[in-house]
């Protein structure tokens, strides 16, 4: 059977505002079963208000979610479709005066098609402590539990809001181990992240979110592409302006004697500057990493 | 079968975690107690130890009952333990049940240790039949009570929820006749008492030993039962909403 693969998410030029403030300005993308997609944006730019509205946390102004090809209407979430969700939002608590073993035991008592509490203990690596109260572990042990209640129903979808907020490198790097294993096991995962080397490791796709708006959608190569350009470095004597003024720059950046370029056209550009200071030297030319596209992407967008 | 498990254990851990709390347990238990031995069978502050034991009874209860529902609603909602609760499949009713359950645990708790206060230092004697009304007039009237705390647990933030509990519990037991018997006050305060929802519920009480001031229990019943409804219909809005 050759079938399109069915839209787990997809939401249209979704809209919020909180007083003045705009919050969502048309949000729109979709995603495919089995598609890790990350929402990547700088602090503030909306990402948590979008996993809310899509999640009918809170009420959108205009704009369509649907999720599993249902479409959504306001705040209400049917019980079935919450059955094959799994949420594990930024700002998490269970309860303090529960022990890790029994929070496991309560939030998988909520789904039909549920995780034992053995495997939920593994997937928080919390067996040790699994008679400790929520409020005396680390931040991360938290985090690893919100994790894994997150699972207890062997959700479909996934969303994870900002999941190794305040985690050292060593367990984030094991939870997108877990992540990884979760998605060849086929779950759909919504992943919201300000670490860019986050998503490139993770996402199949990454939407850069910024003021609200989607600016960029694409797996990690594309969006790569998208920014055509070059990064030219060297030490130079002319002036910012001057710089600017050479063809096909688009940005320029200065740390003391070097000045970094990025160019739409590096030959062009190149050429220009050693016709202008004879005297460049350290003169480098490199591909544009998924950073700075990502930089320029936002940066562009501030301007316009 | 598997969703009466999930009943089952929402009910368990709500109160599980609430005896973890002895800062909860000790003032809920203790209070109603050290207030009715003093007040009501030491001193009995204007009318005779039967008659206290029903407005003290009525004290007791109301407070686990608000308390319960308010500062543990609101400490959960701060911490975002409800939020992830809201986002799973479990039903709103076991959320709600596992809270009644709690408060009702508690309201069994304090009329025991009432009862038990009233019959060896009140020498309060009642037929069975009376203890047993009594009983079921008091653990069913604590209901409205838990659907106040619902209401406050869920539009106030932690940090107020006590406050704003204690702000409203305090005075409409006082006001209501609970600590010192209704009839001792002016006419005028008599006339407002038909306000607040605890001098329903201790005018039925008294009814049960005869020493209500001799309103219709239809009436009593009625307001009580309107005010649930009311609360219930908003509660469940205020959830499902937010």
């Amino acid at each position: 059977m050759q079938s399109q693969p069915q839209a787990v998410l997809q939401i249209s030029n979704l809209h919020k505002s909180y007083r003045n403030q705009a919050a969502l300005q048309g949000a729109t993308l979709q995603m495919a079963a089995g598609e890790v997609l990350a929402i990547l944006g700088p602090n503030g730019a909306g990402k948590t208000t979008l996993i809310s509205a899509i999640l009918g946390l809170i009420a959108t102004d205009s704009g369509e979610i649907n999720l599993f090809g249902q479409l959504q209407r306001g705040t209400k979430r049917s019980t079935a479709l919450r059955q094959r969700l799994g949420v594990m939002m930024q700002i998490g608590a269970a309860s303090a005066n529960l022990t890790v073993r029994e929070q496991c035991d309560l939030f998988s008592s909520y789904y039909r098609n549920r995780r034992t509490v053995a495997e939920l203990l593994d997937i928080a690596g919390l067996g040790s402590q699994a008679n400790s109260r929520f409020s005396s572990l680390s931040g991360g042990q938290k985090q690893r539990l919100l994790f894994a209640l997150a699972l207890a129903g062997k959700p479909d979808l996934l969303f994870l809001d900002e999941p190794t907020l305040g985690m050292d490198v060593q367990a984030r790097r094991a939870l997108w181990q877990q992540i990884r294993q979760l998605k060849a096991s086929g779950v759909s995962i919504v992943l919201t992240t300000h670490y860019l080397e986050e998503a490139e490791q993770l996402a199949d796709r990454i939407a850069v979110l910024q003021q609200g708006r989607i600016i960029a959608l694409g797996s990690p190569a594309e969006l790569t592409a998208q920014i055509s350009g070059k990064r030219i470095c060297c030490t130079t004597a002319l002036t910012d302006q001057q710089l600017r003024a050479l063809p096909a720059v688009l940005q320029l950046e200065r740390r003391q004697q070097q000045v970094c370029l990025v160019s739409q056209a590096a030959e062009q550009t190149v050429l220009a500057l050693l016709q202008a200071d004879a005297s460049v030297s350290a003169l480098e030319v490199k591909a544009v990493a998924l950073e700075q596209a990502f930089l320029q992407l936002t940066a562009k967008k501030e301007a316009a | 079968m598997s969703s009466m498990n999930l009943y089952y254990k929402e009910a368990r851990y709500d109160l599980l975690s609430i005896m973890r709390t002895p800062g909860f347990v000790l003032p809920a238990l203790a209070f109603p107690l050290m207030f009715y031995l003093f007040f009501g069978v030491f001193f009995r502050a204007g009318a005779g130890a039967d008659y206290l034991l029903v407005t003290y009874s009525c004290f007791g209860i109301m407070g686990p009952a608000m308390f319960n529902f308010a500062a543990g609603i609101a400490s959960d909602r701060a911490h975002g333990w409800l939020t992830l609760k809201q986002l799973s499949p479990m039903p709103f009713s076991a959320y709600l049940l596992a809270k009644l359950s709690t408060s009702l645990v508690f309201s069994v708790c304090i009329l025991i240790l009432l009862f038990s206060a009233a019959t060896m230092f009140g020498d309060v004697r009642l037929h069975s039949t009376q203890w047993l009304l009594l009983a079921v007039v008091m653990l069913a009237g604590s209901l409205p009570f838990a659907l106040l705390g619902l209401l406050l647990g869920l539009s106030l933030s932690d940090k107020a929820a006590p406050g704003v509990v204690n702000l409203i519990y305090l005075p409409m037991a006082f006001l209501s006749g609970l600590w010192l018997p209704l009839f001792l006050f002016p006419g005028w305060l008599q006339q407002l008492a038909w306000l607040w929802p605890s001098f329903h519920l201790s005018q039925l009480g008294l009814k049960v030993i005869a020493q209500d001031q001799g309103n219709s229990v239809l009436a009593h019943l009625g307001v009580l039962a309107l005010l649930t409804a009311v609360l219930a219909t908003i509660c469940a809005r205020l959830f499902r909403r937010r």
